[in-house]
């Protein structure tokens, strides 16, 4: 059998979110659409996969033409609408096409957000689904698992997934950074605006102790606090905040700058010189640049997190080069075993064949060995089989070795013709070799 | 066989730092394990190195300069070791590997050879006392060098902003700051008393403990700087970048009285063996 993966299915790229929200495997949970795919023929192993940017199925297959019309009819059946309209927002794979989109949609270089960590859980729970519906085979196991150890080789072989691309999380790593760990660490909050609530959300999170807020009215600051669970304290009590902050993140409407140069010298004298982050969303800004200048100080504006978020996004896309070299690599060791299970059939027929050849020939000649003796026997039946075994070693080693080769049809179609060979084969092996081939 | 482990420390150190460098200019993704382990290695011969040498002397193997700056990088390199469980950033390797190479192979431009008989002043207990302690004084002082300039290059990034690969690499300032925290008062404390028991020593065998010989001098004044540095961190609170300046400035300090009084300015610790007191030489 000449067994293809192939994967059907949409992205953010090819499917606007109107078309991606009607295409969900929804009903998938009782394992109803996997099922389905199963029954279809030709297809023999599935996996099902849906994410919200992705919505996608995976299947191993032996008839690599027709199956993909079959699944579609089945995709759009389990959503309950008309397929055709859709079809142009599918993309269709096969073979190493598929395999590679398997590899880079598991590595997180197909997501959205270039790097993100949470489509291998995604992946490897779709995978389990199958598992659990016995929907997946000897092919699709392999592929998994091999999706998986390349997504681990990404990972641990690339920065793909490393540098911060928003600018909350840019700030925290900044945070961290300059102050270490941030458990311990006191957040000030200037301004109770929703900016300075938003920005604040994912840095409060990695800290234990509760924020304060200061503002201009003290009510709206004390609303905060108690929506943030911090404490608030008025406007002129500022210096004390910022003797005490190791993070402040200042977002006021103010027109004039709130915080001075020599405001902050004062207060890092109070401080001891124990550095602090500033981080002004305000515009206009809430903190005189020049306060940067002082020592223990460090002061980032919007822009200055956004130009880093963009440079790390330059870095994340320079890592994704690093991986799709390692994606190739691996892509050619699975296609290079699928090939070897493409010899497999014709080197049993080919064992076959000449087994049967000898024990034909032994019953025919077994009124003339009829005088032997049980030992000699014995020999014969050793020597004859040592005889076959000695002639097909080369070819069978030459068959096995070409799934590497591009040529492989031609040489397992010659090796049939060559022994006359029938039987267990696939009927596309024996004379085209249009799609599979990567050439 | 003579210096094999010797040799083989070099080899692996200078591996170990090559690692380092390598992994600074092409990956970024996963740690410098290559480095890390030929450093680890390097380690492991190293300490067998010195144990050679011990059996080799018949005693604590620090009576000759040799021994003493090979000691001095084992010390780095294992305080190193420490160092990184806590903060695995590749530039610390890649700066302490380096180091304990350059060092080893200053080492073996250096007498090693055990003159016998041992004279009587080598042959006490105070010779490892003193030495360990000055030795593990300088070590920290090192470490506590190499966080600081590691500490002014980050700061310059955070600063102006440019956060880039070395910027991720670098370990927080935090981090860097801690060595320098953690290291003063370490090393300011082995540096007194191994000023003291050099003193003890002097006195044990000379009969005064005091004779304003150039190391003398050096040390003391190491000293005073140390002692300032100590103050300026606890009393005026002086932190982050301005003690790593001070941190490289003093160990800068150090290595002329480590080092480089005994090549230029002579008296008994004088790396030629013709000084006043001690004919064979150490440190």
């Amino acid at each position: 059998m000449s067994l293809h993966v192939m994967v059907i299915g949409l992205n953010h790229i090819t499917a606007p979110v109107e078309i991606r929200e009607q295409i969900t495997f929804a009903r998938d949970h009782d394992g109803s659409v996997t099922r389905s795919l199963l029954n279809l023929e030709g297809v023999e192993e599935a996996v099902v996969l849906s994410t919200c940017n992705r919505a996608e199925v995976i299947v191993m297959t032996v008839d690599l033409e027709n199956a993909a019309d079959r699944i579609l009819r089945v995709v759009g059946e389990a959503h309950g609408l008309d397929v055709q309209p859709y079809r142009e927002f599918f993309y269709v794979k096969g073979a190493a096409d598929a395999v590679r989109h398997v590899f880079r949609v598991t590595a997180s270089l197909d997501s959205m957000v270039l790097g993100e960590p949470q489509i291998l859980g995604q992946v490897k729970d779709s995978y389990r689904h199958s598992t659990l519906l016995n929907a997946s085979g000897p092919v699709l196991n392999r592929l998994m698992h091999r999706a998986f150890f390349t997504a681990k080789r990404v990972r641990n072989e690339t920065g793909v997934g490393k540098a911060a691309i928003s600018v909350a999380y840019v700030a925290v790593d900044l945070a961290r950074k300059i102050l270490g760990e941030l458990t311990d660490k006191r957040v000030l909050l200037i301004g109770a605006g929703e900016m300075a609530e938003l920005a604040a959300r994912h840095l409060m999170s990695q800290v234990d102790r509760p924020v304060t807020i200061i503002n201009r009215t003290y009510d709206t600051a004390c609303a905060l606090a108690v929506q943030l669970c911090g404490n608030a304290i008025p406007m002129d009590e500022l210096d004390i905040g910022l003797a005490e902050a190791d993070v402040v993140i200042s977002s006021t409407g103010s027109r004039e700058p709130i915080i001075q140069p020599e405001q902050m010298m004062v207060a890092m004298r109070r401080r001891r010189n124990r550095p602090i982050f500033i981080i002004d969303i305000a515009i206009p800004r809430d903190v005189d640049p020049e306060v940067n200048d002082i020592d223990g100080v460090y002061l980032y504006n919007i822009d200055d997190l956004q130009s880093v978020a963009q440079e790390n996004l330059g870095e994340r896309q320079q890592e994704a080069l690093k991986a799709e070299k390692i994606v190739n690599e691996e892509v050619a060791k699975f296609m290079a075993w699928t090939r070897s299970l493409d010899a497999a059939p014709t080197i049993v027929a080919l064992k076959d064949k000449l087994e049967e050849i000898r024990i034909r020939e032994m019953a025919r000649l077994n009124g003339k060995l009829s005088g032997l003796s049980p030992g000699e026997r014995e020999a014969v039946e050793i020597i004859t089989r040592s005889i076959i075994n000695k002639i097909a070693h080369d070819p069978i080693s030459f068959l096995r070795k070409s799934g590497i080769s591009s040529k492989r049809n031609v040489y397992l179609d010659v090796a049939q013709k060559l022994f006359r060979l029938n039987g267990g084969l696939p009927a596309e092996l024996s004379h085209h070799g249009s799609e599979t081939e990567e050439e | 066989m003579d210096l094999l482990f010797f040799k083989i420390t070099i080899v692996l150190y200078l591996g170990a730092a090559l690692g380092y460098l390598t992994f600074l200019v092409i990956s970024s993704g996963a740690q410098p394990w290559i480095g890390f382990l030929l450093a680890v290695g390097g380690f492991a011969v190293h300490s067998l190195s010195i144990l050679h040498r011990a059996i080799f002397s018949g005693f604590v193997p620090l009576a000759t300069p040799f021994d003493v700056v090979s000691f001095f990088s084992w010390v780095i390199v294992g305080l190193f070791l420490m160092i990184r469980y806590r903060d695995p950033s590749p530039i610390f390797g890649s700066i302490v590997t380096p180091l304990a190479a350059v060092l080893l192979l200053y080492a073996s431009t250096l007498s090693y050879q055990i003159k016998e008989p041992i004279v009587p002043v080598l042959k006490t207990w105070w010779l490892p006392i003193h030495v360990v302690l000055a030795v593990a004084g300088n070590a920290i002082f090192a470490l506590m060098a190499t966080g600081g300039l590691m500490y002014i290059v980050q700061e310059r990034l955070i600063k102006t902003k440019r956060i880039g690969r070395l910027h991720h690499l670098l370990p927080s300032l935090e981090t860097l700051d801690t060595i320098n925290r953690h290291g003063l008062p370490f090393g300011f404390f082995l540096l007194t008393i191994g000023i003291i028991s050099g003193a003890l020593w002097a006195g044990s065998v000379w009969g005064f403990y005091w004779s304003w010989d150039p190391k003398e001098t050096w040390s003391l004044i190491t000293w005073f700087a140390y002692a300032a540095m100590v103050h300026q961190r606890v009393v005026l609170g002086w932190r982050g970048k301005r003690a790593a300046v001070l941190a490289i400035l003093g160990f800068a300090l150090v290595m002329f009285t480590f080092l480089g009084v005994s090549v230029l300015l002579g008296g008994h610790h004088a790396f030629t063996g013709n000084s006043r007191f001690m004919g064979p030489s150490r440190l």
